[in-house]
C-alpha cells in the first residue's frame, strides 16, 4: 500500500474517525463540530446580497420579486451545503471521478444540444431545469484533481510525469468551455486547477516556463484565438473613453458609479447610477457596482474583508486536514471562490477585462450559487472529517 | 517518512506562497478601490451628476389677454400630448405600432409623423398625438413606460374662450414657421439666434401671426427657463428635481379695453349679415367693441388649420378673414355730411339758416346730380338738411366749401388717418384732393368731383373705426378723442399728428342735427331713436354706400332693390350715433355689407347694440390699470 494517505504519521487519538459512525447520535456530533463562525460569515455575505439586489431592482417592477429568489436559492443551498458538510470525505472521494465524468459529459452535451444566452452556448435543458455543466465543472474539477493525487502523489511524488494526467483532467474541460465561448469560466477553471497542481508541487523550473510560454503566446491567442467580441473587451479595459456609448459603455459606467461613491457612498438605495439603470447586468455579474457606490469604499472593502476572513479560515481548515484528498480539494475550492472574487471585482472596477463571472452569494445567478455553495460545503466537510483516514485508491 | 515530511514541508511551502498570492490580489483589489472611490471619488461624481440629471429647456406661458372686466379671452388650456425623441426611439415603426395599439393612430399619420420625425434633429421631441382626451391621456401615461423615448405630458395650448368673438383683434398663434424664425431672429446675434429657434422648436411654442398676439409677441411671450429632469440611461424621465431658480418666467397678461359681453351681443345682433360694428367710450376713447363678422375660430389656428379649411375661409364671399372694423374701407356715404356741414360753417361761406331748395336735381357743369330722394326735399336749411339727409344741399355747400377745406377738416375728425391700436392691420382710407388725386390717377380735380365728395361718395373711403372716431369727436363738441384697445399692455405712440381744434358751436349744430335724425319729424331713422330703455335716446346718422354706378336709364325705370340684383351690389348700409343724448357717453359706426337702407338696416343694429353697451355698463371701470403708451411691446409696467 503506498502510504501517502497516512503520511502524517499522527494517529487518531481516543476518538474514532468520524466518518465511519453512521448513527444518529454521529451526526448530531459532527454538525456539533460545525464551524459555525465560518457560517455566520456565509450568512452575512448572502444577507448582504439580498440587501443589495433589493436595492438594484427597486426601480424596475419587472425585477420586483429578484431578491425573494435570491433568499430563497440562498435558503435552499444552504441546507444543501450543510448535508454536504456531514458527507464523509471518502464518499466525497469516491463520487469524485464519476462526477467530473458526468459533468464532461455534460460539457459535450451543451456542445452538441445546448441553448444560447448571451451569444454563447452555455445551457443544457434537462427536463424543466436548465443547467450550466461549466459550473459544476469548477467543483468537479477540484475532487477529480484531489482525488487523483490522494492515488500518485505519495508514491511518486517527485516525478514530472505525475501531473500530467492532472493536465490533462484541466484541460479537457477548459478546451470545452473555451468553445462555447466562456473565457471567464476558462480562465477560472486554469487557475483553480494549476492551483492544486501547485500545491500538488509541480516543479518550479515547470511553473516558470509554462509562465513565460502563456506571457509570450498571449499576443498571438489574442488575435488567433480569441473572437472579435473578446478582443474587443480587452481593448475597452485599456481604453475604455474611445467608444463609451459601445463597448466602452458597461464598464465606463460601472467605473463611475463605483467611483462616485467615494469614502461611505451615497446611502442606501441613494445610487444615481444602480438607481437609474444605468449599468447592465448590475444585479447579476455587476452587483459590486451598487455597494460600491451606495455604501462607498468602506462598504466595498468591508465585503472584500469578510470574504478574506471566509477564504482564510477555509484555507486553514484545508491546511489543517489530514488527507491529501481533503487538502486539496479543499483548496481546490477555496481557489475556485477566491477566483470567482478576484475575476468579478477585478472586472467591475476596470482590472480584468470583462469576462462575465459573478460575485458569489451576491450577485443574482442559480448556477453560480449552487457551485459556491456546494465548493463551501466541501469545505466545511473537510474541517468536520478533517482526521479521517483515506486509502490511496479510497473506494475504487 | 521523510519523503512525507518533504511533502509536509512543501506543501507548506507552498500553501504560504498561495496565501500571500491571494493576499496580494485583494491588496491589488483595494488599491484600485481606493484609488477610483477615494482618490478619484469627486471626479467620478461629477460624471455621476452628469449622467442622471438632465436640463430640459422649459418654454415659458404665454400671457393671457384679457377684457376690460378681467375676462379671459386668450388663455391657456392643459392638453395631453405625446411626443417621441428619434435618437430615443429604437425602432421608429415598432414605437409607432405600439402607440396606436392604445390611441388611434391611422397608417397615413404615423408616416406623416416619421417624416417629420426623420427631417429635424434627432434629439428634437417630435409630436405624435395632442389634444388627447383624458382617457388617452390616461392610457398612454400607463403604457408609454414600456416604450423608450416615447412620453406623454401635460401642454399648455393656447385656447380662445370665446371663439370667432375677438378673432381678428386678437388674431392668432401658431408654431413658428421658418419666416417666423426668420423675422424672430432678425437682427439677434448668432448665439441669440440659435437660442431663439432652439425655444420654438419646442412642441409647446407658438408665435403670434396676427392681431394682438402678434404685436404683444416679447409682452406675451416671458423668458424660457429650463427643468432639472432625472433621467435614466434609456433616456426616460424619472423625476424632476426642484427647479424655481432655472423656472422659466411666463409671459405678462394683456387687458383689452374691449367689453366682451357687449361684444358678444353686437355679433349676435349681426345675425346672418356680415358687417362692422365699432363702440367707443367717448371720455377715454376706449374701444368696448370692435366687430367684425363673420370671423373665423382662432382654436382652429393653434395646432395648424388643414389647407381645404383655410381654404374655405379665404373663398367666403363674406370673407371671414377680412378685419372689416379696422382694414375695411367703404365710402361713408351720408354719415359724412356733418364733416362737410362743419367744413362749409368753418369757412363761412354758408349760415345755418340759409336754405337750399332741392327737387332732386342738382346741375353742375355739364351733369346733373340726383339726391337719393324721389321727388326731392323742397326748402332745407342745414339742420333740415342733416335731418333728412338732402344730397342736394350738401352738393351745393361742397361745392361753395372747396375740396381742400372739406379734406383738412376730415382728416381733422380722423380720416385718412391709421389708428394704430396695437394691432396688426389698420388702413386709413382715402381722403381725397388734388394732390392726392394727381398723385395716384395722375390728373387734375375736377370740381364735380367735390360734389360727390360732398355726399361721402367717390374717392372718399373710411373704416368704420374712423366714424366711430368722427362720431365721438362730434358729440364730445370737438374734443380730441383717440382711440384706445390696449389697455394694459404695449401700447402703441399716440403720436396722432393733429393741428387744430373744433368750435364748439359748430358742433353742438351738428349733434341737433344728428338729434333731429332720429328724434324729429323728417328725420332719416326716427323709429331707431328710443333705446327701449325709458328715456335714453341716440342721435345718430344714416348712410347708404353706393357699391355700384347708377345708370340713367336704371334711375328712370326705378333704381334696383333687393332681390332684383345680386347681393354683392347691394347698397351698404351705415349708421353713426352716439347715446345719451343729453350726455353722450358711447359713440357708435356701424356698417351692413350689402344691407341696402342705412335707415332700415344699419340703424336698428346700432341702436340695439347702443342699448346693450348702456345696458351692461360697458364703459365701467376696467379691472386693469392702464398702461402709458409705449413705442412696442417692450416696457414693463406703465403708470396709469
Amino acid at each position: 500500500m503506498s502510504g501517502y494517505a497516512d503520511y502524517s504519521g499522527h494517529s487518531y487519538s481516543a476518538r474514532a474517525p468520524a466518518s465511519v459512525k453512521f448513527g444518529r447520535s454521529g451526526l448530531v456530533e459532527k454538525f456539533g463540530r460545525m464551524p459555525w463562525g465560518l457560517v455566520l460569515l456565509i450568512l452575512a455575505v448572502a444577507s448582504i446580497g439580498v440587501a443589495v439586489l433589493y436595492s438594484s431592482t427597486v426601480t424596475n417592477p419587472v425585477e420586483a420579486d429578484l431578491p425573494m429568489k435570491h433568499a430563497m436559492r440562498f435558503v435552499m443551498t444552504f441546507i444543501m451545503m450543510l448535508v454536504l458538510a456531514l458527507i464523509p470525505l471518502k464518499i466525497w472521494m469516491r463520487l469524485a471521478f464519476p462526477a467530473y465524468l458526468g459533468t464532461l459529459i455534460l460539457l459535450i452535451g451543451v456542445e452538441l444540444f445546448g441553448s444560447t444566452g448571451g451569444g454563447a452556448q452555455r445551457w443544457l435543458q434537462i427536463g424543466p431545469v436548465g443547467v450550466q455543466p461549466s459550473e459544476f465543472m469548477k467543483l468537479a474539477l477540484s475532487l477529480a484533481l484531489a482525488r487523483y493525487y490522494q492515488m500518485y502523489l505519495g508514491a511518486r511524488a517527485g516525478g514530472f510525469w505525475i501531473h500530467l494526467p492532472a493536465l490533462i483532467l484541466i484541460m479537457m474541460p477548459a478546451a470545452l468551455i473555451f468553445m462555447q465561448p466562456d473565457l471567464g469560466t476558462t480562465l477560472m477553471l486554469v487557475a483553480s486547477g494549476g492551483t492544486i497542481i501547485f500545491f500538488a508541487g509541480l516543479y518550479w523550473r515547470i511553473i516558470l516556463s509554462v509562465g513565460t510560454l502563456g506571457i509570450l503566446g498571449a499576443p498571438a491567442a489574442y488575435f488567433f484565438v480569441l473572437e472579435d467580441y473578446q478582443r474587443a473587451r480587452v481593448e475597452t479595459l485599456w481604453n475604455p473613453g474611445a467608444d463609451p456609448l459601445g463597448a466602452g459603455y458597461q464598464i465606463e459606467q460601472a467605473k463611475i458609479a463605483v467611483g462616485s461613491g467615494g469614502w461611505d457612498g451615497k446611502g442606501y438605495m441613494q445610487g444615481i447610477q444602480s438607481q437609474l439603470d444605468y449599468i447592465p447586468e448590475q444585479h447579476t455579474d455587476f452587483i459590486l457596482t451598487v455597494i460600491a457606490e451606495e455604501f462607498g469604499f468602506l462598504g466595498a472593502a468591508g465585503l472584500l474583508l469578510i470574504w478574506a476572513i471566509i477564504l482564510g479560515w477555509a484555507f486553514a481548515i484545508a491546511l489543517r486536514c489530514n488527507s491529501t484528498f481533503g487538502r486539496l480539494a479543499a483548496s481546490g475550492a477555496v481557489a475556485t471562490i477566491l477566483f470567482y472574487i478576484a475575476f468579478n471585482a477585478g472586472m467591475v472596477i476596470g482590472l480584468l477585462p470583462v469576462v462575465g463571472v459573478p460575485m458569489p452569494l451576491v450577485s443574482y445567478g442559480g448556477t453560480a450559487m449552487v457551485t459556491v455553495m456546494a465548493c463551501l460545503g466541501l469545505i466545511l466537510s473537510a474541517h468536520i472529517h478533517r482526521d479521517d483516514k483515506l486509502t490511496a485508491t479510497g473506494i475504487i | 517518512m521523510s519523503r512525507n515530511r518533504d511533502a509536509e514541508s512543501l506543501f507548506t511551502r507552498r500553501a504560504a506562497i498561495a496565501a500571500s498570492a491571494g493576499g496580494a490580489i485583494w491588496a491589488a483589489l483595494l488599491a484600485r478601490l481606493y484609488q477610483l472611490q477615494v482618490v478619484d471619488g469627486d471626479a467620478y461624481r461629477k460624471l455621476a451628476a452628469e449622467n442622471g440629471v438632465k436640463l430640459d429647456l422649459a418654454p415659458p406661458r404665454r400671457g393671457d389677454i384679457l377684457d376690460r372686466f378681467g375676462r379671459p379671452l386668450a388663455a391657456h388650456r392643459r392638453a395631453g400630448r405625446i411626443s417621441l425623441v428619434r435618437e430615443q426611439v429604437a425602432d421608429m415603426d415598432q414605437a409607432l405600432a405600439q402607440i396606436a395599439n392604445h390611441i388611434s393612430l391611422t397608417p397615413e399619420r404615423r408616416e406623416r409623423i416619421k417624416s417629420r420625425a426623420y427631417s429635424q434633429a434627432r434629439f428634437v421631441p417630435t409630436v405624435v398625438a395632442e389634444e388627447l382626451s383624458y382617457e388617452d391621456f390616461a392610457r398612454m401615461s400607463l403604457h408609454a413606460v414600456d416604450i423608450p423615448g416615447v412620453s406623454v405630458e401635460m401642454a399648455a395650448t393656447r385656447s380662445y374662450p370665446r371663439g370667432r368673438d375677438l378673432a381678428h383683434v386678437l388674431g392668432y398663434v401658431a408654431r413658428a414657421s421658418e419666416r417666423d424664425l426668420t423675422r424672430l431672429t432678425d437682427g439677434a446675434s448668432r448665439p441669440e439666434a440659435a437660442a431663439v429657434r432652439r425655444l420654438f422648436k419646442h412642441p409647446d411654442m407658438r408665435t403670434g401671426r396676427s392681431g394682438i398676439e402678434f404685436f404683444a409677441e416679447d409682452w406675451l411671450r416671458g423668458e424660457p427657463g429650463f427643468r432639472r429632469l432625472v433621467t435614466n440611461a434609456a433616456g426616460r424621465v424619472i423625476e424632476e428635481l426642484p427647479s424655481d431658480d432655472i423656472a422659466p418666467t411666463q409671459g405678462r397678461d394683456l387687458s383689452v379695453t374691449i367689453d366682451a359681453e357687449l361684444q358678444r351681443k353686437a355679433i349676435e345682433r349681426f345675425g346672418d349679415e356680415s358687417g362692422a360694428a365699432v363702440v367707443m367710450d367717448i371720455e377715454s376713447g376706449d374701444i368696448l367693441a370692435l366687430v367684425s363678422t363673420p370671423a373665423f375660430d382662432p382654436n382652429d389656428f393653434v395646432n395648424g388649420i388643414s389647407q381645404t379649411d383655410y381654404d374655405v375661409l379665404r373663398n367666403n364671399s363674406r370673407s371671414p378673414l377680412y378685419h372689416k372694423a379696422y382694414d375695411g374701407t367703404y365710402p361713408p356715404g351720408s354719415t359724412f355730411k356733418m364733416v362737410v356741414a362743419a367744413a362749409a360753417l368753418e369757412a363761412g361761406v354758408v349760415d345755418p339758416s340759409e336754405r337750399v331748395f332741392c327737387n332732386r336735381r342738382y346741375w353742375f357743369g355739364n351733369r346733373t346730380w340726383h339726391c337719393w330722394k324721389p321727388g326731392g326735399h323742397g326748402s332745407m336749411n342745414m339742420h333740415e338738411a342733416i335731418k333728412g339727409s338732402c344730397d342736394v344741399y350738401f352738393y351745393e355747400i361742397a361745392r361753395r366749401t372747396g375740396v381742400e377745406k372739406i379734406a383738412e377738416v376730415s382728416r381733422r375728425f380722423g380720416f385718412g388717418q391709421v389708428w394704430d391700436l396695437g394691432m396688426t392691420g389698420g388702413r386709413g382710407g382715402v381722403v381725397p384732393d388734388d394732390p392726392w388725386k394727381r398723385s395716384v390717377h395722375g390728373e387734375q380735380w375736377y370740381e364735380g368731383e367735390t360734389l360727390n365728395f360732398g355726399i361721402g361718395q367717390g374717392y372718399l373711403t373710411a373704416t368704420p373705426l374712423q366714424l366711430a372716431v368722427m362720431t365721438a369727436r362730434i358729440a364730445a363738441e370737438g374734443r380730441l378723442i383717440t382711440p384706445n384697445l390696449v389697455g394694459e399692455g404695449p401700447r402703441p405712440d399716440a403720436d396722432i399728428p393733429f393741428d387744430g381744434t373744433f368750435d364748439p358751436e359748430i358742433m353742438q349744430r351738428m349733434k341737433a342735427g344728428m338729434f333731429g335724425v332720429t328724434s324729429e319729424g323728417g328725420g332719416t331713422a326716427l323709429r331707431s331713436g328710443d333705446l327701449g330703455l325709458g328715456g335714453p335716446r341716440l342721435a345718430g346718422k344714416t348712410g347708404t354706400a353706393q357699391v355700384r354706378r347708377i345708370t340713367m336709364a336704371e334711375r328712370n325705370s326705378g333704381i334696383l332693390k333687393g332681390d332684383a340684383i345680386r347681393r354683392e351690389l347691394r347698397d351698404h348700409a351705415l349708421f353713426v350715433a352716439y347715446a345719451p343724448t343729453d350726455d353722450p357717453k358711447y359713440a357708435i359706426s356701424v356698417i351692413v355689407e350689402h344691407g341696402e337702407g342705412g335707415s332700415s338696416t344699419a340703424a336698428p343694429v346700432a341702436r340695439d347694440i347702443m342699448a346693450e353697451a348702456m345696458r351692461l355698463n360697458s364703459r365701467g371701470t376696467p379691472a386693469y390699470t392702464r398702461t402709458a403708451s409705449v413705442s412696442s411691446g417692450q416696457t414693463g409696467d406703465g403708470a396709469p
